[in-house]
């Protein structure tokens, strides 16, 4: 027992050592201090850490090259400017100045280095004149208004195929937006809307599409799809309203717009319609306010409107809500 | 009788005590007042001067590579002494001692004092003890059950009639409940056992030099030897009255059956106490232990009223002899039971209620600094080196993992910009990292010992059991988050605002509880 705790002890005494010894080198070097013998004193560095996307570029500080890769740091620098090259094959290089002082740490971890070569493709297998995608369900939409023909393909390119035909005559599209239901697509011109329905969806409802929606005495200024994907949202030179994507649908006027340059934001996840509008001071002077209009909690009430007598056709002049501003 | 004394002598009694109370509630401040200080105050370094903090941590975090590495080795070291030691033939050993030793004369009092452990958990401790390869008219056995457990007289009569006839002596003692002065704990049960084999070792009329006393949990299983080593490290230790003997507890009872989680804690439960074993100058008794009768009868027995009799009958001992005592490590093992349950929560928590009673233990830094008060024998530099011994080792217990997991990350997360732009902020996680493969190496270390102390594979376990047994040491974070300092915290903030817990021993047995 005796001999164990000889070596015990040594044991002991050697740890208290180590931490005694060990502790000052480890705390120095992270506070940043090195020593240098030519100047025989501890000086105060500063470090540069570097990161790139991808990983694995040289580095070269002030032209010489760092026998590291990133990710990696570099330690024991003196306070200073310091000029960083970074190189990858096949990618073009990053350059910068940067000044090192004492203590501190420079990250460098939001470097991309991008690619001679980009990485591009083509995706489309038809001529188009419009598109649009559709992140979420990884889809993309064409729209060739020259031949009239709707396309599809998935966000890699795979799968290109026709899936609706465009109305003939129809004039120029100032707009389009495909349904939450991804069964059929909007267009517009300032005059009408036209909902065309895909290919294969279900569309007993309605045989003979596209359904035509006539705006005859107002200017459609923007569209949008309701979250149920049956109505749309329309903001025209003179109302905010709603009508159905059927064959005789009745426009419904929710509000009266006092100017046509209106901005519209439609937020579809909660059905909300975000619009600004010019109102008349008392002196003349105009100003701009923004409203909310709910379109979500009471599709209810969206019925009942819809469901009143054809006098409320707004092209036929039908009668809107009309708001109050707050500086009225 | 103070009405006894003349009402000037009487007022400075009453200021004597007074003054004792209120030196005994500052003792018991101490430990969780020094740990949550410690806690407190790097946390709040952290928010304010967030660089001091952290150089603090990694000073920490240097300091406990160190001494995972030293006391790794110290593992390696007691662990090898085991394995050379626990198959040797003791008993031979101690025969072989001058004849004036007469190794066989000593007697061996076993005391097991029970809760409600029934007949299923006390059935294999006595029969390891029929098992070991001692004279058994030799051994005296006491089992002292407490009277206030409705199913005490049948357990001892179902006992009684097996293992009876088996030893030299057998008592069935019953320990009454609510005794003036006792508290409800194991060490009044064991105490009340003591008293009443001292009545049958004086009425046989046998010197109390000549007897060894053990004093066992109820399930511990000793091995053949236990009583030829004990014998023979008696025999052969200076002043062997003043020593108590302290086997190496390893939890192999039901090591196969219990879950991953429990097995985990007490293989590292074990080790820590192999490593104490080579610390002689800070090795105090724990759980199961043997010493002199004799010196039992001196120091006035285990203490009644307090929940860590097994250490503090060692306190007891080193104050009585003005430090002049100490604990001689049994390289042999006592097993005893993993305490788990039905599921890994029930498990958890019965794990860290034993861990907290474990850690109640910091009741003896008051019982100590106040004897070392009232002693005058005992050098100076003595006291204050056992006081710092002990209060170091209960502060450390309880913020080691508080600072390794909770506020390693502090500064760099309340340290702001500022901060993370400073070389320390980019340089702390890089230490810390270091640490934490550095325990990496020394957990590969413990499971390899780990596998060296199991007891054979029973039949129906195959043997992916032994996989599991390496892969369950991936649990090692979730064992110091949860079990690492919290118990000790808690036993140490309940002292420290005079919440005194109450003994809750762990139910202990074979089967999941």
């Amino acid at each position: 027992m005796l001999t164990f705790q000889k070596v015990r002890s040594l044991l002991f005494y050697l740890s208290l050592f180590l931490f005694f010894a060990g502790l000052p080198f480890i705390l120095l070097f992270a506070l940043g201090y090195k020593f240098d013998p030519q100047a025989f004193k501890l000086v105060k560095t500063g470090l540069i850490y570097i990161k790139t996307q991808p990983e694995g570029a040289t580095i070269y500080l002030n032209n010489k090259l760092v026998p590291v890769k990133t990710p990696s740091s570099i330690r024991d620098l003196l306070p200073g400017s310091y000029k960083i090259r970074l190189e990858l094959a096949r990618h073009y290089p990053w350059k910068g100045e940067l000044s090192v002082e004492a203590g501190k740490v420079i990250r460098l971890d939001k470097i991309i280095l991008f690619p001679l070569i980009p990485d591009m493709e083509q995706l489309n297998q038809e001529k188009f004149s419009l598109f649009r995608l559709d992140a979420e369900s990884g889809l993309i939409y064409y729209l060739n208004q020259k031949n009239g023909v709707v396309y599809r393909s998935s966000l890699e390119g795979s799968n290109f195929e026709d899936i609706a035909s465009l109305p003939e005559n129809f004039p120029q599209v100032s707009g389009w937006k495909v349904a939450p239901d991804k069964s059929k697509l909007f267009i517009f011109s300032p005059r009408q809307i036209a909902v065309v329905f895909f290919e294969g969806a279900d569309n007993y409802e309605y045989p003979d599409t596209p359904v035509f929606l006539d705006y005859p005495r107002e200017k459609i200024i923007q569209v949008y799809w309701h979250s149920d994907s049956y109505h749309l949202v329309t903001i025209t030179n003179k109302h905010i309203g709603v009508i159905e994507s059927r064959p005789g649908a009745v426009a419904v006027g929710l509000v009266e717009l006092g100017n046509e340059n209106t901005e519209t934001y439609y937020d579809d996840k909660r059905d909300t319609l975000y619009f600004s509008d010019s109102q008349r001071n008392v002196d003349g002077t105009m100003y701009k306010d923004l409203y909310r209009l709910k379109l979500n909690t009471d599709l209810y009430l969206l019925e009942r409107l819809i469901g009143k007598k054809p006098n409320e056709l707004l092209p036929s002049g039908g009668e809107a809500i009309k708001k109050e501003g707050p500086g009225e | 009788m103070n009405f006894c004394l003349p009402a000037g002598k009487r007022s400075k009694r009453k200021a004597r005590v007074n003054k004792g109370k209120i030196l005994k509630r500052a003792f018991e401040i101490i430990p969780g007042g020094l740990s949550w200080g410690i806690i407190l105050s790097l946390i709040f370094l952290s928010v304010v001067y967030p660089v001091a903090s952290a150089i603090i941590i990694i000073t920490f975090d240097f300091y406990w590579i160190i001494r995972t590495v030293y006391l790794t080795t110290l593992l390696i070291m007691a662990h090898q002494r085991l394995y050379r030691e626990k198959n040797k033939d003791w008993l031979n050993r101690c025969l072989d001692l001058p004849k004036e030793k007469n190794c066989v004369r000593l007697y061996q009092l076993v005391i097991f004092p029970v809760y409600n452990e029934g007949p299923e958990v006390l059935r294999p401790s006595l029969a390891a003890l029929k098992a070991t390869h001692y004279p058994k008219d030799k051994i005296i056995v006491a089992m002292s059950f407490e009277e206030r457990n409705k199913q005490a007289h049948d357990n001892a009569l179902i006992l009684e009639k097996e293992f009876g006839q088996e030893f030299g002596a057998y008592l069935s003692t019953f320990h009454p409940d609510g005794l003036a002065g006792e508290s409800r704990t194991k060490g009044a049960n064991s105490t009340w056992a003591a008293k009443a084999a001292k009545e049958y070792i004086d009425g046989r009329k046998i010197a109390y030099e000549n007897v060894l006393v053990s004093c066992f949990d109820a399930d511990t299983c000793v091995e053949p030897e236990y009583f030829g080593c004990l014998n023979y490290h008696f025999l052969t230790s200076d002043k062997p009255h003043q020593a108590s003997y302290q086997p190496m507890p390893v939890y192999n009872n039901n090591i196969w059956q219990a879950p991953s989680f429990a097995r985990l804690v007490e293989i590292s439960g074990s080790f820590c106490q192999l490593i104490e074993s080579m610390r002689l100058e800070k090795f105090v008794t724990f759980s199961s232990h043997s010493m002199s009768f004799k010196t039992l009868v001196e120091v006035d027995y285990w203490p009644v009223d307090m929940i860590s009799d097994d250490s503090v009958i060692y306190w007891k001992a080193f104050l009585h002899y003005n430090g002049d005592y100490r604990v001689v490590p049994l390289y042999i093992t006592v097993s005893m039971d993993v305490a788990y349950s039905t599921n890994i929560w029930r498990t958890m928590v019965v794990q860290y209620k034993q861990k907290r009673r474990w850690a109640w233990g910091v009741e003896n830094f008051p019982f100590v600094a106040a004897g070392f008060l009232k002693n005058r024998n005992i050098p100076l530099i003595r006291k204050l080196r056992r006081s710092f011994h002990l209060l170091e080792s209960h502060v450390t217990w309880a913020v080691w993992a508080v600072i390794l997991v909770l506020i390693g990350p502090l500064p760099i997360l309340f340290g702001g910009a500022f901060f993370s732009s400073m070389s320390i902020a980019y340089n702390l996680p890089k230490i810390t990292g270091l640490l934490f493969n550095f325990t990496l190496l020394t957990s590969i270390t413990w499971i390899f010992l780990s596998w060296t102390i199991l007891p054979e594979r029973p039949r129906g376990f195959g043997w992916l059991k032994n996989i599991l047994l390496v892969l369950e040491w991936a649990f090692l974070p979730l064992l110091i988050l949860v079990l690492g300092s919290t118990p000790a915290l808690d036993a140490q903030t309940r002292l420290m605002l005079a919440r005194y817990m109450e003994f809750n021993p762990t139910l202990k047995g074979n089967k999941v509880l």
